[in-house]
């Protein structure tokens, strides 16, 4: 009978594999290459939680630099029409509980009802 | 804490939503580099970092309480990290649930887990220990480390060390946990 451990990644093998994973930017391909038994073989290791610790932070130390800042102006932008679209959806929210019981019976849902 | 940071964190916490808003450039300019960074450790990925951080800096706009009496920027990055970042963290993950054997919890630890006293340590710093730290290991355990973190893949560090895939992936697991030991003493020590 084949020895079926042989088909399952050591957790050597899942620190150096989660490490280049975060390294290309790739963590759900590896979460998704877990077999059930890596899985549990992570869930159970300390070892495991605790290099991947430190593997954060050297990713963080070795490639945290080389991160291509992107034009922060072009950004700002962005973060400022996220702002806009929850101003418009709380306006919204707010005009429809402003509405007095009157006007809500004289909406055209009410009157179908 | 820089002026122009002070002055976006008091106006941030204002009342008025106008006026928030207004305050937001300045923030995002003073706290780009540090956020994405940090974000950086969990993702690795710029755009998942820039799309997360983007749901982040709205999160700071719609409800800034957390950061009503921030002293610093370690103390910053503290209150962002867990009470607005990791919420978006755990979001991007969570519908990955699905087709993973890791439970949820253990997949919410590993790319959004609790702060340890050396997470908070700052891009700069971290570098100079860790350079440190290298120095005080072994030739060969310092060779593979610094080899990783200069980009190389296992099978080149093997090469490059007359060794094999498997050997070298059991070298940088012990070194790192050698090296976890010596950044936690430096961080109680400090």
């Amino acid at each position: 009978m084949p020895n079926q451990d042989t088909t399952h990644r050591e957790i050597q093998e899942l620190l150096a594999d989660y490490a280049a994973a975060l390294r290309d930017g790739c963590i759900p391909t590896f979460l998704k290459s877990l077999t059930r038994e890596e899985a549990k073989r992570i869930s159970e290791s300390d070892d495991f939680w605790e290099a991947a610790e430190i593997v954060r932070l050297m990713n963080s130390a070795g490639f945290g630099d080389s991160l291509v800042t992107p034009d922060v102006g072009l950004f700002i932008s962005r973060v400022d029409a996220a702002v806009a679209s929850r101003l418009k959806q709380a306006g919204a929210s707010t005009r429809e509980r402003s509405r007095s019981p009157a006007q809500v019976a004289r909406s055209p849902v009410s009157q179908e009802d | 804490m820089e002026k122009p940071l002070r002055n976006a964190l008091k106006q941030l916490t204002d009342a008025d939503e106008e006026s928030r808003r207004r305050a937001m450039e300045p923030f995002v300019r003073a706290t780009f580099g540090i956020f994405i960074r940090h974000l950086h450790r969990y993702l690795g990925n710029e755009a998942e970092c820039e799309d997360v951080l983007e749901d982040v800096y709205a999160d700071i706009w719609e409800n800034p309480e957390h950061l009503r009496a921030i002293e610093n920027e370690q103390q910053l990055l503290r209150t962002v990290y867990l009470y607005y970042m990791r919420k978006r963290l755990r979001e991007v993950y969570r519908r990955l649930n699905r087709s993973s054997y890791l439970s949820q919890n253990d997949v919410q630890n590993l790319v959004a887990p609790e702060l340890s006293l050396c997470d908070l340590i700052s891009q700069a710093e971290l570098k100079q220990v860790l350079h440190k730290l290298l120095g005080k290991l072994k030739a060969r355990e310092r060779k593979a480390i610094e080899l990783w973190m200069d980009g190389m893949s296992n099978r080149a560090i093997a090469n490059q060390l007359g060794t094999t895939v498997g050997a070298v992936k059991m070298l940088e697991f012990r070194t790192i946990l050698k090296l976890r030991q010596m950044l936690k003493e430096y961080c109680e020590e400090d």
